[in-house]
């Protein structure tokens, strides 16, 4: 059985924290299956009673699911979408899933002016982001390619500055780092393959409706 | 001196067509320009490489993606990234006065530097045509027609053909006297089908809230021919409701063509809305993620050429409608045909003289290169890729 079959609606689905609130959002959509659980050892989970289907993915990979059509829709923060850059339809911000994506730097060397950390080194996961937000700027940086604990960075003398994901700001205070500037706001997104926008108009349509109405209720 | 190291790897986007592949590809080609030939579409061949600024007379934006280089006289040239600006450029310049329509095909090979995907390299293969002089829904009918049938013909079953039209969406905006910038902006989200981006944008704007109600439910005006009568009830001026009463006209022609079964509405934003001035429509098939074939009317292209001339076209990806049809199994079955022909020594002279026969025949013989008992000739690799063999002893 294809992934892409035309009768069942695949849907991508991230590991991590998003994992369990879309999961509920959707079942309460009617979008559930047996075992549907991020530890399952099975990374497709099928309901063929209801024809959907579930692919539990790394989260950064699921806009790339969802472009490539296989998977027909996906749940995904916004920062992850804007960093892969994914060419996918953006179709209902679901509200959950609520961080910060700023700028921070060690509170004791903290510089007058934004301007002022120009051609600095930044650690990031999210140097498409921070390279559009730096540009806007009109500064340049160096960018170093992080894929965790980026607050070491400026610890162990790799960079000068983060531009990381706060939920609570917790961490940052804990390796005595300070906030300079907000970058973005993100939340979970609804997202659809642009093929599949189309050729399961009817059913994905519906989801959309419902999800409005489940998180109207919500309020 | 150390010998050279061999670079046995192509450059980034680009493929072999091997064996087979190749054929499949020929033969669809071949399948596609006879249908055009069929319509009564003429073929032209246009230089891989033009000017720069030749391409990009419809804007910058394709730029970052165009392969360039620098002729002697350091003017700045680039691999063509689509035909119809290329062919545009022929009407406008060495066809200036023939009789109208001109109804003009390709079959050609495009570049576009952008990261490789599902079917499409950097370099790939479009079939398309431009039917130019005519601004009558029955050139757009005939367009999208064509694409249907070409689709059809190579053998796929399950496809949809989305239709839309530019001037729906504004004529709402000019009436809801949003100015350019927001015009832009809104555009711009439709595009992406940002949604969520939409709603963002179109709360920043003075619209009142039945007017941002109707201009974010815009993307999810999608269906059958409901879809325009929904449509209707929105589009209180002149230039919408004429893009409607196009669409309806384009869709009874279509039934009179026999492919309206395959024809939805999608009133959200089809395609590139700077370029396209009316009709747009997709192709789209499953388990593709990304279109097969697009188009669409395009009136201003061919005055920025110097030439003002309604225009309306499409082009199909080759390589997409390959990947489609095998993903649909239509390659299963290939039946070798062709004969294979042997000789044992000294006879070399007549098998060339038997494969001559063979092929004014019109049947393809593969003639071994030396001498071979018939039991070799049995067991040669070459044999088995033939239905038959013809020793001649």
């Amino acid at each position: 059985m294809e992934a892409t079959s035309s009768e069942y609606l695949t849907i991508a689905l991230p590991k991590g924290k998003l994992f369990s609130l879309s999961a509920e959002l959707l079942a309460k959509a009617h979008l559930s299956a047996d075992n549907l659980s991020e530890d399952s050892r099975k990374l497709v989970i099928e309901n063929e009673r209801d024809k959907v289907r579930f692919i539990i993915s790394k989260t950064v990979d699921v806009p790339t699911y969802v472009e490539y059509g296989a998977a027909d829709i996906g749940i995904i923060g916004k920062d992850v979408l804007t960093e892969s850059g994914r060419d996918v339809y953006e179709l209902l911000d679901l509200g959950f899933g609520k961080c910060h994506l700023m700028m921070a730097v060690p509170s004791d060397k903290r510089r007058g002016r934004l301007t002022d950390y120009a051609h600095t080194r930044v650690a990031t996961k999210f140097p498409r982001i921070a390279e559009q937000f730096f540009a806007r700027h009109g500064m340049q940086m160096e960018y170093v390619k992080l894929n965790g604990s980026i607050e070491l960075g400026p610890i162990v003398g790799l960079s000068e500055s983060i531009v990381d994901i706060v939920e609570t700001g917790r961490t940052l205070k804990e390796n005595n780092l300070t906030e300079i500037v907000s970058i973005m706001d993100a939340t979970a997104r609804l997202i659809a393959n642009r093929v599949s926008f189309r050729l399961k108009f009817a059913r994905i349509h519906r989801l959309m409706e419902d999800i409005e109405e489940i998180l109207k209720k919500n309020h | 001196m150390k010998e050279k190291d061999i670079i046995l790897e192509i450059p980034y986007g680009t493929r072999d067509f091997l064996p087979g592949e190749a054929a499949r590809k020929r033969e669809i080609e071949t399948r596609i320009s006879s249908i055009f030939t069929l319509f009564g579409y003429d073929e032209v061949v246009t230089p891989t490489i033009e000017y720069l600024s030749t391409l990009t007379t419809e804007g910058e934006a394709i730029e970052p993606h165009l392969f360039k280089f620098f002729d002697k006289q350091n003017r700045t040239l680039a691999l063509r990234h689509e035909m119809t600006t290329p062919i545009a450029r022929v009407v406008a310049s060495r066809m200036r006065g023939e009789p109208l329509p001109i109804r003009l095909s390709y079959v050609s090979n495009v570049c576009r530097y952008e990261e490789a995907q599902a079917g499409r390299q950097c370099e790939f293969y479009q079939a398309g045509v431009e039917l130019m002089g005519s601004s009558s829904p029955a050139a757009d009918a005939e367009v999208i027609a064509l694409a249907a049938t070409c689709i059809k013909d190579a053998g796929l079953k399950d496809f949809q053909i989305c239709l839309g039209n530019v001037k729906f969406i504004n004529g709402l905006m000019k009436d809801f006297g949003l100015d350019t910038s927001e015009q832009d902006e809104i555009r711009r989200m439709m595009e992406k089908h940002d949604l969520v981006g939409l709603r963002g944008t179109l709360g920043g704007t003075s619209l009142d809230d039945g007017q941002r109600e109707v201009l974010a439910s815009l993307p999810l005006l999608h269906g059958g021919d409901e879809v325009i009568e929904r449509a209707r009830g929105i589009a209180a001026n002149d230039e919408s409701r004429e893009a409607l009463g196009n669409l309806m006209e384009i869709y009874r022609l279509l039934k009179s063509y026999g492919v309206d079964e395959f024809v939805y509405f999608d009133l959200g934003v089809i395609r590139d809305f700077s370029y396209y001035t009316g009709m747009v429509f997709e192709a789209y098939t499953p388990g593709l993620g990304f279109p097969l074939a697009g188009g669409g009317r395009y009136d201003r292209l061919l005055s920025d050429f110097g030439s003002p001339c309604p225009a309306t076209g499409f082009a199909l990806g080759i390589e997409r409608l390959m990947l489609a049809l095998e993903r649909e199994g239509r390659y299963a079955e290939r039946h070798a045909g062709g004969v294979f022909i042997a000789y044992a020594e000294g006879k070399r002279d007549e098998a060339i003289r038997e494969a001559t026969r063979y092929r004014s025949e019109g049947i393809a013989a593969s003639l071994a290169t030396s001498p071979m008992s018939e039991a070799e000739a049995n067991d040669c690799p070459l044999r088995r890729r033939y239905e038959s063999l013809a020793y001649i002893k």
